[in-house]
């Protein structure tokens, strides 16, 4: 970890306008939570609004549209401005530069999710759904920003194919084949979030120690790939 | 052709020939458009998602006539395709929108285009056509594979050839009605910024936040709010389109009898999205 770049890092990604982009999803989230928790309709139960809430919009939408944005711009924007040269001539391992870049994306993202996560969980009356969701979302977005940085060091269009990936792969394809969902994130923390929360509000199909094991194969996976890319990186120009 | 006003020599190589005028420069800027939508006379990288995001579409489109043929009742029709593949055309949205707005704007390539003939509502209004005939082809090319599969596979002859004709163009009608839609609400927003990543993130965030508050609206009430619930977000809104012009079977939303409602709303807002796109080039300096 290098205290400098982390420094640099989260100031090019919070010290401008564009940091406000991730302020609405909160905010969608906890409003239908309080809609949620304020209907009076006695043939709603809150497991039928529940999972809509927490699982298919702040596991589902939220943590992993944070993630690709934030986990994509700590290093595609210096890919993208050329910075990248004055990052790479240091002589600093790379391991460190992806370490520190991972740590940066980590905390921004589960920042964003975590905490609006777990008021929307105490809102809807239930604390140890917060823990769960805390504990559940801080390791997905940690699975999520090593796959999208590494995704940004070897991909053309990295949000793109991340995109293609939440999608396609998460939304669509887990649908459809079963065996798809042990390489979804979104599985994963659900399960986590599910185990430690075991309420009705929230539910899930993978096991405990799957999902633990998946989410450190991506984590790994992640932050090798991009360190040994990083190493034979070669500057192309714009990427057009 | 009356151009009095159009400074035509900046100071590169002099031109004498025919000038072709604003119409020819926006016919121009569309085709190239399209052509760049799809990665054509791009790097083969470029090239890479938009044609496997269709190359997809097709294949399962493939796949579902396969089922189809099987089955005494096909499981998905014409129409359903463009109610079921909306999700896939948000997407191929969000990566070509960007591709085809923020890299102009980075590159500062559109003050070239803008102190040009071509007027600037009519850039915008090209590029909107340009990024919704791009994603007509992408609902078109699953309908025309799927229209091929059946109609080989009709028992009733030249009849059940013309009934599968009659389908697929009621399916491109239905496609037509998703790529304005989507197009009208991808590319104001692309406009806003000159990174892909922002855009793409803004435009595939409208579509997929949106899906859970009329999710959850229309399940704490069953009542008009939850009828109505649909026209918050533009895939449930469009599926109770199809539901109401052309009796999909695929439903997302219940619409009741509130389909009315959902066409006003798509033609609303494909408007309202037009008006933004033309509305956010006019004040650009340029």
């Amino acid at each position: 970890m290098n205290p400098t770049i982390i420094r640099l890092t989260a100031r090019a990604l919070l010290g401008r306008r564009r940091v406000l982009l991730l302020l609405p999803m909160p905010i969608v989230l906890i409003g239908l939570t309080l809609l949620g928790v304020s209907s009076e309709d006695e043939y709603v139960t809150p497991s039928d609004w529940g999972p809509l809430v927490f699982s298919n919009l702040g596991l589902a939408v939220i943590l992993p549209l944070t993630a690709l944005i934030v986990g994509s711009s700590v290093l595609g924007l210096e890919i993208d401005d050329g910075t990248i040269t004055h990052l790479i001539t240091k002589p600093l391992p790379r391991s460190e530069i992806i370490l520190s870049k991972l740590l940066v994306a980590w905390l921004v993202t589960t920042g964003a999710t975590a905490l609006p996560l777990a008021v929307a969980a105490v809102i809807a009356g239930s604390g140890t759904l917060a823990v769960g969701l805390v504990v559940g979302t801080a390791l997905g977005a940690l699975a999520y920003s090593a796959l999208f940085l590494a995704l940004s060091v070897m991909a053309k269009r990295p949000v793109a194919v991340g995109l293609i990936y939440i999608v396609l792969w998460e939304n669509l394809l887990v649908s459809f084949v079963d065996g798809a969902r042990v390489f979804s994130i979104r599985q994963h923390a659900t399960t986590i979030a599910d185990a430690i929360g075991d309420t009705p509000l929230i539910s899930s199909t993978l096991s405990v120690p799957t999902a633990l094991i998946m989410v450190s194969v991506f984590v790994v996976a992640g932050t090798v790939g991009a360190t040994r890319r990083l190493r034979s990186f070669a500057l192309t120009g714009e990427a057009n | 052709m009356s151009e009095s006003g159009v400074i035509h020599d900046i100071g590169y190589q002099r031109y004498t020939g025919p000038r072709l005028g604003p119409g020819h420069s926006a016919r121009a800027l569309y085709v190239h458009s399209v052509r760049s939508a799809y990665g054509l006379g791009r790097s083969p990288w470029a090239k890479v998602l938009p044609i496997g995001l269709i190359g997809l579409a097709s294949l399962a489109s493939l796949i579902i006539v396969i089922i189809n043929s099987q089955l005494p009742e096909p499981v998905l029709d014409q129409v359903g395709i463009a109610s079921t593949f909306t999700f896939a055309a948000a997407v191929f949205v969000a990566v070509v929108a960007p591709e085809l707005v923020s890299v102009d704007l980075r590159t500062n390539l559109v003050q070239l285009y803008l102190s040009r003939p071509l007027s600037r509502s009519s850039y915008a209004l090209t590029k909107v056509a340009a990024l919704a005939t791009a994603t007509f082809l992408l609902f078109a090319a699953p309908m025309l594979i799927m229209f091929i599969g059946m109609a080989f596979s009709t028992d009733d002859g030249v009849p059940g050839v013309l009934e599968e004709f009659g389908a697929l163009l009621l399916g491109l009608l239905a496609a037509a009605v998703h790529a304005v839609l989507l197009a009208a609400l991808g590319l104001p927003i692309a406009s806003l910024s000159g990174r892909r990543v922002f855009a793409t993130g803004m435009i595939i965030g409208v579509f997929l936040l949106t899906a859970p508050i009329s999710a959850v609206l229309s399940e704490l009430d069953s009542g008009t709010i939850g009828r109505l619930a649909g026209v918050l977000d533009p895939a449930s809104l469009l599926n109770g389109v199809d539901q109401w012009l052309f009796d999909a079977d695929v439903s997302l939303v219940s619409i009741g009898s509130f389909g009315p409602v959902y066409g006003l709303v798509t033609v609303a807002l494909a408007v309202l999205g037009t008006m933004a796109a033309v509305w956010r080039y006019k004040g650009m300096k340029s």
